[in-house]
């Protein structure tokens, strides 16, 4: 029999519904202003009466797009945790309605673990044990995967995500927020190694991105009171080295587990998976150390509900179902 | 009445966050301003463990609202505001239904909620000074 398993994720700001048939995924759409257009309204930024207005056209178009009839699902999923808990809650009440009327199994995604099996959407795809850094605005952690539903997390940021870190900086330097993927295009034009920020020294395999932000500012405070130009006339390798700092950083720490593991495969994942420089010191580190290196397509690296359904269809394959009883959790740890 | 505390040193948190307790008696919300790494999230990072909160105390930049456990079992609301556009977006997360629980309320750039801050509550005031030096301007408003 067909397995056919409609997903739901509204953990954050975006609202998004995928359908997977056998481990294939039929449609994955995210609300943007487009999607909207189509049932009309307005689009509220972000929280969870955007993920109300968004939910039933994004299901509907999701559906449809896969050619699928309600009455075809084999069950529903969606995110339970962690996240904002008012968005996580019209995800999970919608689910637990839609699976309750059509009579089918609800499963409950833990969307850190989704985030990683997003490697199994689309080949390649890594062989366990690996490693699998998780990199976003609001994330920076690193698991251990032993099996599809087996996760161990070595480590993890003590307080600032990377993506964050990012975006803070680039504030600093004048620019808009989120302005992450802004200091990935100058920092192509700058020199990697014209500024040197201290490393943060963290115990184990854990992360701190907080105190280097603070570096950055002191440094930037530093030279604009003697040049207050400084800023414009250095932009690009004033980015490119934030940036080495930043990819130096995941970097050692990745090496470090490595090491420790003995384990060789590893897979990145999470939004700032798009940095160019991330990518590129991965590839290299792929070519020198003898690394097999994963990192999935953009649409998959940034929150949607393809993988969810990705994960969903792993616990439908072991009977990991939840009840109706099941309630989001805003906090929930993987392990 | 503000008062002011100086703190030159990250070893002198500790002693902050004691007299912060102090003069927030009887007051669950915090509501916190201070520029980009003025220091609002380290902070709140020492306060945690003054209070024995046993989970790691993040950033809610991007999660908007993270929550942890005090050893009596109790909730402690940990919010960031600093990507809100309008001060509505508050009310659209349920922060009311968080402020008004009774619950501890830690609220980082509590200003871009202005209309929506309760009251009683402390106003913490981080002012940067050189590299660790920090100034701490408390304020209760009853």
């Amino acid at each position: 029999m067909q397995v056919t398993i409609l997903a739901i994720e509204s953990s954050c700001d975006d609202t998004s519904a995928a359908v997977i048939q056998d481990s294939k995924i039929r449609s994955n759409i995210v609300a943007n202003q487009e999607v909207h257009k189509e049932y009309g309204g307005v689009v509220p930024e972000l929280a969870s009466r955007a993920h109300q207005q968004h939910i039933i056209p994004v299901v509907d178009k999701a559906l449809k797009v896969a050619g699928v009839r309600p009455e075809e699902l084999t069950a529903i999923a969606c995110t339970r945790g962690p996240g904002l808990l008012g968005s996580l809650l019209v995800g999970v009440s919608f689910a637990k309605a839609m699976a309750l009327a059509l009579n089918i199994p609800l499963i409950d995604v833990h969307h850190m673990k989704a985030h990683i099996l997003a490697h199994f959407i689309e080949p390649p795809v890594p062989s366990f044990p690996f490693l699998c850094l998780t990199v976003s605005g609001g994330h920076t952690q690193l698991v251990r995967v032993d099996a599809p539903l087996q996760m161990t997390v070595l480590g993890e940021t003590l307080d600032d995500a990377v993506g964050e870190a990012f975006d803070k900086t680039a504030k600093l330097l004048g620019l808009p927020y989120p302005g992450g993927p802004l200091i990935d295009r100058y920092a192509k034009e700058g020199n990697p190694h014209a500024f040197t920020f201290p490393m943060p020294q963290v115990e184990g395999l854990h992360f701190s991105f907080s105190g280097l932000k603070t570096s950055i500012l002191n440094f930037l405070q530093k030279h604009t009171r003697a040049d207050k130009h400084f800023v414009e006339k250095h932009l690009p390798d004033i980015c490119a080295s934030v940036q080495h700092t930043f990819v130096q950083v995941l970097l050692q720490k990745l090496e470090q587990a490595v090491v420790q593991t003995g384990i060789t495969e590893v897979a990145i994942a999470g939004g700032v998976s798009a940095n160019s420089a991330l990518r590129a010191a991965l590839q290299q580190k792929a070519e020198q150390a003898g690394w097999r290196v994963f990192i999935p397509a953009m649409q998959y690296c940034t929150d949607n509900a393809a993988m969810i359904a990705m994960a969903a269809h792993f616990q439908y394959l072991e009977g990991d179902f939840a009840s109706l009883q099941m309630h989001a959790t805003a906090r929930w740890s993987i392990s | 009445m503000a008062i002011q505390i100086s703190c030159t040193s990250l070893n002198e948190l500790p002693e902050v966050v004691e007299q912060v307790l102090r003069a927030s008696e009887g007051i669950a919300i915090w509501a916190l301003e201070g520029d980009l790494g003025a220091g609002k999230t380290t902070f709140l990072q020492a306060a945690g463990k003054h209070l024995g909160v046993r989970e790691a105390i993040q950033s809610p930049t991007f999660s908007l609202v993270n929550e942890y456990t005090l050893p009596d079992g109790t909730p402690v609301y940990h919010f960031d505001f600093y990507r809100l556009e309008t001060a509505e977006e508050a009310l659209d997360i349920g922060a009311e239904e968080y402020f008004y629980s009774g619950a501890r309320c830690w609220i980082e750039w509590a200003s871009r909620i202005e209309p929506y801050l309760p009251v009683p509550r402390l106003s913490i005031y981080i002012h940067r000074r050189d590299n660790e030096e920090r100034i701490f301007e408390i304020e209760r408003y009853e």
